[in-house]
């Protein structure tokens, strides 16, 4: 895993963490301050001491001590701080610009990926940030600025010590990518063994009912017992060779403190070297390689929040690539209403057309029923009309163009496969956003859904959790019922309005669609139930654009 | 069929000790673990004492060889640190990866009677991940708490034992400002994140429910203007949780701070006992070396324990983690799930009915009303029947209850026979059930048909996937050895049901449940899915569940459930 200290992304993107690597600079300055000066008082308040000096005398220094001390918790607790409010600004900042980005991407994009792992991706996904603020960042300040400064202030003291830790330092970072290395040959040489072992937990826990079924699960105890022990033993080779990743660097400064230590030490025999200069050194050593140990140590940390990120990252470079809707121009001219008239429409996602170009009039006071096999392109060809799927040929509403644009289209009642209630009551969902809600055409708008026993006030969760999906379907129905005689809207669009329901219902609902139909509106069906082709006016044909082989 | 209640009650401690005993290794490689920690830290403190020793003797200049030990010392606690360090973190790991085979197992044996009704079902069905995900957590009580608290404390107490014998006053010094940076760092710092965690959770749980339904509705959203309502929401969560998030930040350093802080006086402290006590100036016995130990030895073991904060945050995890487990996995079976077992062999009367159901009432576990009551219900022998009704009629629980995975109050022969008097292995014998969403192992078909009858021949898989209507797809995707992919992504909805038949097939079951077997194909498919699934049921015993459409003639008769209720016919 390439991991880059810093990915210029976050500071382009989120402009809090540029506000935060300041602050944090200052704190990292004001740090070192202190680390040199609680060093310089403890030699002095030592050394003073075996010269003679009486605590008496030295107390003022003591005094120092405890002060500076308390200065450097004050910054430690401002290191915190500043990490816990910077991480969530930016979670906040990289949270509403992927938003912003995906809402210019549009719904045709979103379908491509799954909404729940966006969603997932900007709640839980970007906590992985919050260790890379706290843990890994602050670090990674303090080693650019620590660090140098340290090893230039023991330079000034001792140059031979300096040179032990300016030797053993690059050794830090180059075993870390050698053994950063190693540890990724083994892992990718263990990956589909471990991958297995693990999906095998997974798995067992996933398929208890068919376990059940089968009268197999007493046997998965045994099973996963030797599941488990396989996976040890693999993850365990794993870890031996990654571990010595630490073992490195601890090695690297624990030895490289020792040699100051000794050589300071024999130097100090031969009286070549005064006391107070190796006890200072000998302080300090240790500092030069802390920042460095804890940016290794929270290296792992910092990769997942970084990979949570960069996911976040793709989102916003991919709006750029993406043109923005071109402005409506002043004075355009809108139709609101007339017949619907698709001539040689396609549907193009930028991997060839999915649809065979069609052609069709869907005229006001009529139902008319688009048919044809699953994977035609029956949706995408709705989608087309929508402004969700790129498109060729042209769409028109009352001889006027329709502009391709993502935007809500005043003219258009439409409801898709999946229902996509949001949280709130029914009467919610079925006025959805129109303001007031007019309560008895909400009513009106269910019965003709073929919803009469659904109440307008039970509640929504979220999904369309706490209704069936029958339910769910017929209010997803009544809200684009109540759009089109809210708004006037000319055509009605819906894309299997009676996959989950039954006979029964379903004729319910052709009634209302009918009567719909009759009150002037252009009712669309995208189905291929037999029962609702029986009911239209006229059929359009979707056929697919290659014969696939029958599954 | 919501059970959601039974994910936010309390659980009783209890539970979740046991759970937590469970996660803790007790084995001889973790005891070694813990002490090649305390050597490791010791060599920390160690190297720091020696080094101080060496400096500070070496500048009253005494001859070279009463140096060497310290030399010695210096470097042997340098290699010290790094390699004990390494030896505990493979044996404490060991230990825990060992203990993770008891903690599966264990949980393996708390889900088997539970599932699959009396595992709590969240909105989401995110349960497994994260009970997956849970079960992992818990090896991070022995490696990220339990360890480093016994070796903090392991090495305080060894230290400080070690200045005492130089200087009691400082060691007493030391002992106080230990105890004082825990008892601000953790107690402080628990008061004030606790109660900010406590508000936390609902604010995350408020933005992921606005994430998912804006994201979920972008669509909807933009085609009825209601957009920017929907993005306001999210910005709303979002205003909240960053807010919320902010208030705790107060509390993150406070133990980090005490613990430099009180480092800071420790040795301040240490400087004012030991001065006096120097035998050169004060009256006391400490020589100049002693004094440099016993001043920086603080700071070395204020480095060490820095790791107790960092195990009571892991502690504060691992803890949430046992009781989400506590909560989906109880120890205790609710008394809806079917536990009953009879010992009575199986002896079907001919002349019985295949199954006759009469006065059934049964519940969902943590419901208040009865999910389906059956007054009266008879299949004959090689009957095929239609279970027909809405969605959430009670149809599934039908099926549920037939294979005895819920229990039920009335009567449930099969083949004249109670269920009651039977073992449970013995009705699942009998009768088999095709779930509504099969269950793929992310394993080869051959795997996945295996388990039905592990001593079947390739020649009787092959015939079995033939009749299902497999044959052709499985010779074309290379065999039996190709895979269908993690919860069978590589196989489509009605392969995956014609998969799951062709294991009832395989397993012989008399009677066949299927549940829904066209609910996640494509509607244009689903009569020739129907078709081609009751042919090559042969005469068996056929229940089948579905709210659609059914071609005329592949069922004998059809039942309806409406609203949790059959009616006699």
């Amino acid at each position: 895993m390439t991991v880059r200290p810093l990915d210029p992304r976050l500071l382009r993107y989120a402009v809090s963490a540029r506000w935060f690597l300041l602050s944090g600079a200052a704190l990292g300055v004001a740090t070192t301050a202190c680390i040199l000066a609680f060093a310089w008082l403890l030699t002095v308040c030592i050394t003073g001491a075996i010269d003679g000096r009486p605590l008496a005398e030295l107390l003022p220094q003591v005094g120092l001590l405890v002060a500076v001390a308390g200065i450097r918790a004050a910054l430690v607790y401002g290191q915190d701080l500043l990490a816990a409010r910077g991480a969530a600004r930016v979670k906040s900042e990289l949270r509403l610009g992927v938003l912003d980005a995906v809402r210019r991407l549009g719904p045709g994009w979103l379908a491509g990926r799954s909404s729940a792992r966006v969603a997932t991706l900007l709640g839980r996904g970007m906590d992985a940030l919050d260790d890379y603020f706290s843990k890994y960042l602050p670090q990674l300040i303090l080693a650019v600025i620590v660090t140098p400064v340290v090893v230039v202030v023991i330079l000034l003291q001792d140059w031979v010590s300096a040179i032990f830790i300016v030797v053993t330092l690059p050794l830090i970072p180059i075993f870390m990518i050698l053994i950063g290395l190693a540890t990724q040959v083994v892992q990718r040489r263990q990956w589909a063994v471990l991958g297995d072992l693990s999906s095998g937990f997974v798995d067992t826990l996933g398929g208890l009912a068919t376990l059940k079924i089968f009268g197999r699960e007493r046997r998965q105890i045994d099973r996963m017992r030797s599941i488990t022990r396989d996976y040890r033993t693999q993850t365990m080779r794993v870890l031996r060779v990654s571990f010595l990743s630490s073992f490195a660097l601890e090695l690297a400064a624990s030895l490289s403190v020792a040699l100051v230590a000794v050589s300071v030490g024999l130097r100090l025999v031969d009286g070549s070297m005064a006391l107070s200069a190796g006890l200072f050194v000998l302080l300090l050593a240790p500092e030069a390689f802390l920042p460095l140990r804890q940016v290794g140590a929270n290296f792992h940390a910092a990769a997942e929040g970084v990979a949570a990120a960069e996911d976040a990252f793709d989102i916003l470079d991919a709006v750029k690539t993406t043109q923005a809707d071109a402005p409506v121009p002043a004075g355009e001219r809108v139709a609101t209403s007339g017949p619907l008239r698709l001539t040689d429409v396609s549907v193009d996602y930028g991997r060839g057309a999915v649809l065979a170009p069609i052609s069709a009039e869907f005229a006001p006071g009529r139902l008319t029923v688009i048919a044809g096999p699953s994977g035609a392109g029956k949706s995408s060809l709705l989608g087309a009309v929508l402004g969700f799927a790129p498109h060729t040929g042209t769409v028109e509403l009352g001889g006027m163009p329709v502009r391709s644009s993502t935007e809500e289209r005043p003219w258009l009642a439409w409801t898709g496969q999946r229902p996509s209630l949001v949280l709130g009551s029914v009467a919610d969902n079925v006025a959805l956003g129109s303001d007031p809600v007019d309560a008895v055409r909400v009513r009106h708008a269910l019965n003709l859904a073929a919803a009469p026993e659904i109440s307008p006030d039970l509640s929504v969760g979220v999904a369309g959790a706490g209704l069936s999906g029958g339910q769910a379907q017929r209010v997803g129905i009544a809200r684009a019922i109540y759009r089109t005689l809210d708004r006037r809207c000319p055509v009605l669009l819906l894309d299997e309005p009676s996959s989950a329901l039954d006979h029964d219902t379903e004729a319910r609902l052709l009634d209302g669609l009918r009567a719909l139909a009759d009150g002037g509106t252009a009712v669309v069906i995208v189905s291929h139930r037999a029962a609702v082709i029986g009911r239209a006016d006229a059929v359009v044909r979707v056929e697919p654009m290659i014969l696939a082989a029958a599954s | 069929m919501s059970t959601d209640r039974r994910t936010t009650a309390p659980v009783s401690s209890r539970e979740v000790r046991s759970i937590l005993t469970t996660a803790q290794p007790r084995t001889a490689g973790w005891v070694w673990g813990v002490v090649f920690g305390i050597v490791a830290a010791l060599s920390t403190v160690a190297l720091m004492a020696t080094s101080a020793y060496l400096i500070t003797r070496a500048s009253e200049q005494p001859p070279i060889l009463h140096l060497s030990m310290a030399v010695v010392g210096v470097r042997a606690f340098a290699l010290g640190r790094a390699f004990f360090r390494y030896l505990e973190r493979l044996a404490a790991h060991d230990a825990a990866f060992r203990q993770l085979e008891t903690v599966r197992v264990d949980l393996l044996r708390r889900l088997i009677p539970l599932a699959p009704d009396g595992l709590g079902r969240t909105r989401r069905g995110s349960l497994l991940s994260s009970l997956v995900s849970d079960v992992d957590e818990l090896q991070n009580l022995p490696l990220r708490v339990v360890q480093p608290l016994l070796t903090s404390v392991g090495v305080a107490a060894i230290a400080v034992w070690v200045v005492a014998l130089l200087s009691p006053t400082a060691a007493a010094g030391l002992a106080l400002a230990l105890v004082a940076a825990f008892a601000v760092g953790i107690l402080v710092a628990r008061r004030v994140s606790a109660s900010a965690e406590r508000t936390l959770a609902p604010k995350r749980a408020a933005l992921v429910d606005a994430l998912l339904d804006y994201l979920g509705s972008l669509d909807v959203l933009i085609a009825y203007g209601a957009e920017e309502t929907g993005r306001r929401k999210v910005e709303a969560a979002d205003r909240a949780l960053t807010r919320a998030l902010t208030g705790r930040s107060l509390g993150t350093g406070i133990a980090a701070a005490a613990l430099s802080l009180f480092s800071g006086i420790a040795v301040a402290w240490s400087l004012v006992a030991g001065i006096p006590a120097l035998s050169t100036t004060g009256g006391g016995s400490l020589s100049g070396p002693g004094l440099a130990v016993i001043v920086l030895v603080p700071l070395a073991v204020f480095e060490v324990v820095a790791s107790v904060p960092l195990a009571v945050s892991a502690w504060r995890q691992v803890r949430s983690s046992a009781e989400r487990i506590a909560r989906v996995a109880p120890e205790n079976v609710p008394a809806e799930i079917s536990v009953g077992e009879g010992t009575r062999s199986w002896k079907a009367e001919p002349a019985a009915p295949a199954i006759e159901l009469r006065g059934v009432s049964t519940s969902w576990p943590g419901a208040v009303s009865p999910a389906l009551t059956v007054s009266s219900l008879t299949v004959a022998h090689g009957e095929r029947v239609l279970i027909e009704g809405a969605s959430g009629a009670g149809k599934t629980t039908l099926a549920h209850v037939l294979v005895r995975f819920l229990d039920h109050t009335g009567t449930y022969r099969l083949s004249g026979q109670d269920v009651r008097e039977l073992p449970v292995e013995q009705v699942r014998s009998v009768v088999g059930l095709c779930e509504q969403i099969p269950y793929l192992f992310d394993e080869s078909v051959r795997q996945n048909l295996l388990f039905a009858r592990e001593t079947a021949t390739d020649g009787e898989l092959l015939n079995v996937l033939d009749r299902v209507g497999l044959g052709d797809w499985v010779a074309a995707r290379g065999g039996l050895d190709s895979r269908v992919g993690e919860r069978g992504a590589l196989v489509s909805g009605g392969q995956a049901q014609r998969i799951a038949l062709a294991r009832a097939l395989l397993r012989n079951f008399p009677v066949i449940v299927l549940d829904e077997p066209t609910a996640n194909v494509e509607a244009d498919l689903a009569g020739a899915l129907l078709r081609d699934l009751l042919r090559a049921s042969g005469d068996r015993t056929v229940l089948l569940i579905s709210h659609g459409d059914v071609p005329a003639g592949l069922v004998d008769r059809a039942v309806r459930v409406v609203d949790g209720v059959i009616a006699p016919a």
